[in-house]
């Protein structure tokens, strides 16, 4: 009975081979971070210079991020993009594999978190696919509340989670998107537990009909409005939270908003709109203080349009 | 008014359908995709709708797949549910 995807454009699976991930996991367990990024530099530009597909990838979002830009600033901007990526998936190894000790995280906003948690029905955590969220979660340990991240992974996705290097235990409860009801049923139990929901607010999954239209860097891409809803039925508070790279080995968490959404919207996802605005228009600004954090690598301008 | 009956006003009601009417709707027929054609968000609805008319929590995905087939076993679990 599970909803068919139809709205789903963009893979989460890696465009490098399984033998050239463990090269860089060789790298890192005998030279660590510095020798993996300089490694890094030289495999970026190959792809940036050799794989025209890869340099499509960037162009979705750097076209509308940086319009005014020519072939060869273009150019340099995919390479940046693409090292950025490159340099947290290797923090993401390093993490796993000489621990967790070795990337700092760092979130100012304890308090306010404490205090929407102390509430009881629950919180939402609205990201999107910027920075790396698997670090920046390791920030949020003072929660002392379970945590479930709603991911879904394709099958022959060989990029590894931090957790998956030395078989440690999940860090996190997964709800698969895909899942029965689109795992809306075990996102709704979480927050009844007072937990807190993961989701990631800028990727569609199932019916397109869940999705409105936003202007985003000049242009309307579509968001589902699943987390509103959620927080709509369930009075849990939506924090919209940013997980950012800060310098070599440290990380940051931004707490870009509170969204606090009434009970009683309605079937239609019209009446989400102002607080899936709210939602966009912060991770607009994000783009523009983190230019080259944004991994989203997928025309998410060009989806048919439900509104 | 049997339990089948209220469900699908209520459903019809609550959920704001539309292009259906309470009478419309067949004691059998899948609530979720085809037949009804509610959708996940639907479900985190239909989850604190019964739970208010009925005062019957539908506390995971477990009973949840056992309860929305269709309005025949949404009516039995929750009649299982007050009665036990």
């Amino acid at each position: 009975m599970t909803e068919k995807p139809q709205a789903r454009q963009w893979t989460s699976r890696s465009i490098g081979s399984t033998f050239q991930h463990n090269i860089f996991y060789v790298l890192i367990r005998t030279g660590g971070w510095r020798l993996a990024y300089f490694i890094l530099h030289f495999v970026v530009l190959y792809y940036i210079l050799f794989r025209p597909a890869v340099r499509k990838r960037c162009s979705y979002y750097l076209s509308r991020r940086f319009p005014a830009e020519k072939s060869f600033r273009r150019l340099v901007s995919s390479y940046r993009l693409s090292l950025e990526l490159g340099k947290i998936l290797i923090d993401r190894a390093v993490v796993g594999i000489l621990g967790v000790d070795r990337i700092k995280a760092s979130f100012n906003d304890r308090e306010i978190l404490l205090d929407l948690i102390s509430e009881g029905k629950g919180v939402i955590f609205l990201m999107a696919h910027v920075g790396s969220w698997q670090v920046a979660l390791s920030a949020l340990h003072f929660l002392k509340i379970p945590v479930n991240m709603v991911i879904h992974r394709e099958e022959g996705d060989i990029d590894r989670h931090y957790f998956e290097h030395q078989s440690m235990e999940w860090p996190y409860r997964v709800i698969d998107p895909e899942g029965f009801l689109g795992g809306t049923l075990e996102m709704m139990e979480a927050l009844k537990k007072g937990e807190a929901l993961c989701i990631m607010g800028d990727r569609i999954f199932g019916n397109l009909k869940n999705a409105l239209g936003v202007r985003f860097l000049g242009e309307n891409a579509l968001f589902p409005f699943s987390a509103m809803k959620i927080a709509s039925t369930s009075g849990a508070p939506v924090v919209v939270l940013f997980p950012y790279k800060a310098g070599a080995t440290g990380y940051g968490l931004k707490l870009a908003k509170v969204i606090r959404v009434p009970a009683g919207q309605g079937r239609s996802g019209e009446q989400f709109l102002p607080y899936l605005e709210e939602y966009v228009r912060a991770l607009e600004k994000f783009t523009m203080e983190y230019p080259f954090q944004f991994f989203n690598f997928y025309d998410m301008w060009k989806t048919p349009y439900v509104n | 008014m049997n339990l089948n009956e209220e469900l699908k006003k209520i459903i019809v009601k609550d959920l704001f359908l539309e292009d259906i009417t309470w009478d419309q709707i067949e004691d059998d027929a899948p609530l979720f995709g085809e037949g009804l054609g509610l959708d996940s968000l639907d479900a985190v609805e239909l989850v604190v709708i019964i739970q208010k008319h009925f005062n019957v929590e539908i506390k995971d995905m477990d009973e949840g797949r056992v309860a929305f087939q269709s309005i025949n076993s949404l009516a039995s679990f929750i009649r299982e549910r007050q009665t036990s």
